[in-house]
């Protein structure tokens, strides 16, 4: 314990140097606007700014590379209260509740809940990270495919809580999301399937193309329907009604630290990402909710749970990274290449062979975390009173932003027709009433479920009491089966009592 | 007036002509606008500091007159950076990286471009292969490895990248030159693999060095022999998988390629200055932090390897049933 305290020490006092201050708040305040800006993610952000740490040590430039990361993470709810539109991928979530707010003239509790929860659950991140990171290594390795089956199995049966009242909707919804997860070269027998022949669909339908498509696009065609009117108008703008209410916080509190745990733990697990975090975080909040059916019209939990998610996701991902070398994600594999050129290689040995490099960024990472709410709270006024933009104004505008943050992510104009594609079956969701938060994830879901499910019956030659017979998995399954069949079972039960009660 | 408005328009049309024949002179004197460098592989990965690090070197210690633009193109197993270089016939102005991937992605069929849409400008190193296993494992040597595979086929899982790529050729060379059938387990990347190798989920793993020296090193993973004739000089204790009676022998060669029909001198200026840049502290620094070997090769000999392994691998890919019958 004091050996950890001596570490913080030396971390703080290489992290408190003026220039790891100076880009510290640099790669936040980047993290920031890439975060705001839809299509342009972390995983992009980093790669398209590397270069600019080419003149910076090592802890300089991991120190801005995670600001950036972590600040990504902060901003990229902020489209998606305000507008249904997902800076990035993790905030997908966000959108459900926190537009919702935003419509219901709540716009800035909504933003400052999401300011605050990534603060909390991102300290929270951190301060796991600091106490446990070299035992937890070997907890991230023990999750084997079996293990990521479960866990991704068990994902996917939560994702009728995105339906709202409408289960069955939300089931047909997500079938198509993992008709559409298909798409692509099959890795494993490296066989393209359902490309016809374009060679931009072998990667697979773009995550982040049909999320801005299904969700922001379409409520620009539904808007262009009506005469455009301002839905915010009415909104109270008024100072104190820009932050969360004592009401909200206590709705909040169990949301955060459940969403600042899950997101941790599942977020150190390579392969998993801050959006399988934030989703399953939502969906657990709405499980054990008291009033489960206002999730999706507005409630505040729904923004703390996945935006305290992701934040701690971001804290998660470097736990592997740092004690093993080993990327969890798109975002932290871009990190590891950066390091790399800087001539530095992660690895088992790290800790203990450049402790000033890893508890210098692990104090950096307090500092842009306190940063990060000075940064954005004074911003959630700022950007409430983008809301006063006549529609007509800023809907071409993000057309067009999303559009080129579309284009920017991989130099490819196809994955913009990707988008404009979602757009239009997006809009057609919208009229015949059917959810897309469950396509989006199924989306996302789909690829890993399929992957850890064939992995691990290749391992097993077939045989799938291999998900039954280890520990994490068994339970795992077992509780997923039954999530998924319990309304069957409440069902049977009922016809079983009905009877008797006849009887009596 | 009017016989002004022709006499400008005379003038401005021997302009047009003037301007063409300057541009037609300074085509000799190629490059004379940046020339962008088309990475197949998203940011991060192996090729992309490989690109990056020499476009660095060569702008730092001016190499060539004009920078060199990286752009990342990621995608269709390479297939789309592939394929918009190739549709840059004859512009000297395009390179693509070219790795493994440049010569099977074609061959598997998923890019209707290949080896003859190109010329080979110049190779640069290659990266070594090794295969691993977790310290607690029962296989101490590659041989016993074998041993056990043989006595039980389809039991040893061997962890790895999509099929078609360098683990999964390798676990292939394996089992050819061993007569041993082994359980390939499909990862979506290194990193993966390695979690998976840490974890005890797969007994054994293909990696490069790169990604298996510190997990080696740090005593985590312990490395049964490299792909190659002779030890590695960056790592003389490990044995090769040859000496051991395994005669599997594999590299993957990194080099750059342009459009077909590129001007010989705008070759030629590349050639000179890719040699110049392989010999700067800058290259020697990268291939050893990278743990590379270094191999330079010119556009002719580039282009021998690059026929000779793109033969090899026809053979391979058929066997492992990745080309499709037409």
């Amino acid at each position: 314990m004091l050996n950890i305290f001596d570490n913080l020490i030396l971390g703080f006092q290489v992290a408190t140097s003026w220039e790891n201050i100076l880009f510290c708040f640099i790669g936040v305040l980047i993290g920031t606007l890439i975060g705001v800006l839809p299509g342009i993610g972390p995983t992009t952000g980093i790669a398209i700014l590397i270069p600019i740490t080419f003149g910076m040590s090592a802890t300089t430039a991991i120190i801005t590379l995670a600001g950036i990361y972590y600040g990504a993470m902060y901003g990229g709810s902020t489209t998606s209260i305000l507008i249904n539109l997902p800076g990035e991928s993790a905030s997908v979530m966000t959108m459900l509740d926190g537009y919702q707010m935003a419509k219901k003239g709540r716009p800035g509790p909504a933003l400052g809940m999401a300011a605050l929860a990534s603060f909390i659950a991102g300290t929270v991140a951190i301060v796991l990270l600091t106490l446990i990171a070299p035992p937890l290594a070997s907890y991230a390795v023990s999750f084997g495919p079996p293990e990521y089956f479960a866990l991704t199995f068990m994902g996917l049966t939560l994702v009728s809580a995105l339906g709202g009242d409408k289960p069955l909707k939300a089931y047909i919804s997500a079938v198509v999301g993992l008709m559409i997860s298909c798409v692509g070269i099959d890795a494993i027998s490296g066989v393209a399937r359902f490309t016809m022949g374009s060679m931009s669909l072998l990667d697979g339908v773009g995550f982040i193309g049909m999320a801005i498509g299904l969700f922001a696009i379409s409520e620009i065609l539904v808007n262009i329907e009506e005469p455009i009117k301002q839905v915010f108008s009415d909104a109270k703008l008024g100072i104190r009604s820009l932050f969360p209410n004592l009401q909200d916080w206590k709705d909040s509190f169990g949301a955060l630290w459940r969403g600042s745990l899950l997101g941790f733990f599942i977020g150190t697990l390579p392969g998993s990402g801050a959006t399988l975090c934030s989703f399953i975080a939502y969906a657990v909040e709405k499980k054990l909710s008291a009033h489960p059916e206002k999730f999706g019209t507005g409630v505040i939990e729904g923004v703390a749970a996945p935006e305290g998610a992701n934040n701690a996701a971001a804290g998660g991902a470097m736990v592997p990274l740092l004690t093993l070398g080993i990327p969890s994600g798109g975002a932290t594999a871009v990190m590891l290449g950066a390091l790399m050129i800087h001539g530095l290689r992660p690895g088992p040995m790290l800790f203990s062979t450049n402790p000033e490099f890893v508890w210098g960024l692990i104090a950096s990472m307090y500092i842009g975390n306190v940063f990060l709410v000075i940064l954005n709270m004074p911003l959630v006024g700022l950007w409430v009173k983008l809301l006063k933009v006549p529609y007509k104004v800023l809907m071409p505008l993000i057309l067009t932003i999303s559009a080129t943050g579309i284009f920017a992510t991989d130099n490819n104009v196809f994955d913009m027709w990707v988008m404009f594609f979602f757009g239009m079956v997006g809009y057609v969701m919208r009229k015949l009433d059917f959810p897309a938060a469950p396509m989006v994830l199924a989306l996302v879901i789909g690829r890993l479920v399929e992957m850890s499910l064939r992995q691990s019956l290749t391992i097993s030659h077939g045989d799938i009491s291999i998900f039954f017979t280890r520990p994490i998995s068994g339970v795992l399954t077992v509780v997923a089966l039954l999530s998924l069949f319990s309304p069957l079972f409440r069902i049977l039960w009922s016809r079983y009592k009905a009877p008797g009660k006849s009887l009596a | 007036m009017k016989r002004f408005g022709k006499l400008s328009l005379l003038f401005a049309v021997a302009f047009c002509i003037a301007l063409g024949a300057a541009n037609a002179i300074a085509a000799s004197k190629y490059p004379e606008k940046p020339i962008t460098v088309i990475i197949h592989a998203g940011a991060g990965g192996g090729s992309d500091i490989f690109a990056r690090t020499m476009a660095a070197a060569i702008e730092k210690e001016r190499i060539l007159p004009q920078p060199l633009v990286v752009e990342n193109k990621p995608g269709g197993s390479g297939g789309i950076a592939f394929a918009y270089v190739a549709g840059k016939k004859k512009d000297p102005y395009f390179l693509v990286t070219a790795v493994t991937s440049f010569l099977t992605t074609p061959l598997m069929g998923l890019t209707p471009v290949g080896l003859k849409d190109f010329t080979p400008v110049a190779n640069f190193a290659f990266d070594e292969y090794m295969l691993m296993v977790n310290t607690k494992s029962k296989f101490k040597t590659a041989k016993e490895a074998i041993d056990f595979a043989r006595a039980n086929p389809k039991k040893v899982t061997v962890g790895g990248t999509q099929l078609g790529s360098s683990d999964s050729i390798c676990t292939y060379l394996i089992e050819k030159a061993a007569g041993v059938q082994l359980n390939y387990v499909v990862f979506n990347g290194g990193g993966e693999v390695n979690a998976a190798l840490l974890g005890g989920h797969i007994d054994m793993a293909v990696a490069n060095p790169g990604e298996a020296l510190e997990l080696y090193k740090s005593g985590k993973v312990r490395i049964l022999g490299v792909f190659q004739e002779k030890r590695l000089v960056g790592a003389p204790d490990i044995p090769t998988l040859k000496e051991q009676g395994i005669n599997a022998i594999y590299v993957q060669n990194r080099g750059l390629c342009a459009p077909a029909g590129i001007p010989a001198d705008a070759l030629k200026t590349l050639e000179e200055a890719f040699l110049k840049y392989t010999k700067t502290e800058a290259f020697k620094k990268y291939c050893k932090d990278n743990m590379l070997t270094e191999a330079y090769m010119d556009s002719a000999a580039f282009g021998k390897f690059l026929e000779e392994w793109n033969g090899k691998y026809a053979v391979i890919l058929k066997d492992m049933n990745l080309i499709k019958k037409k």
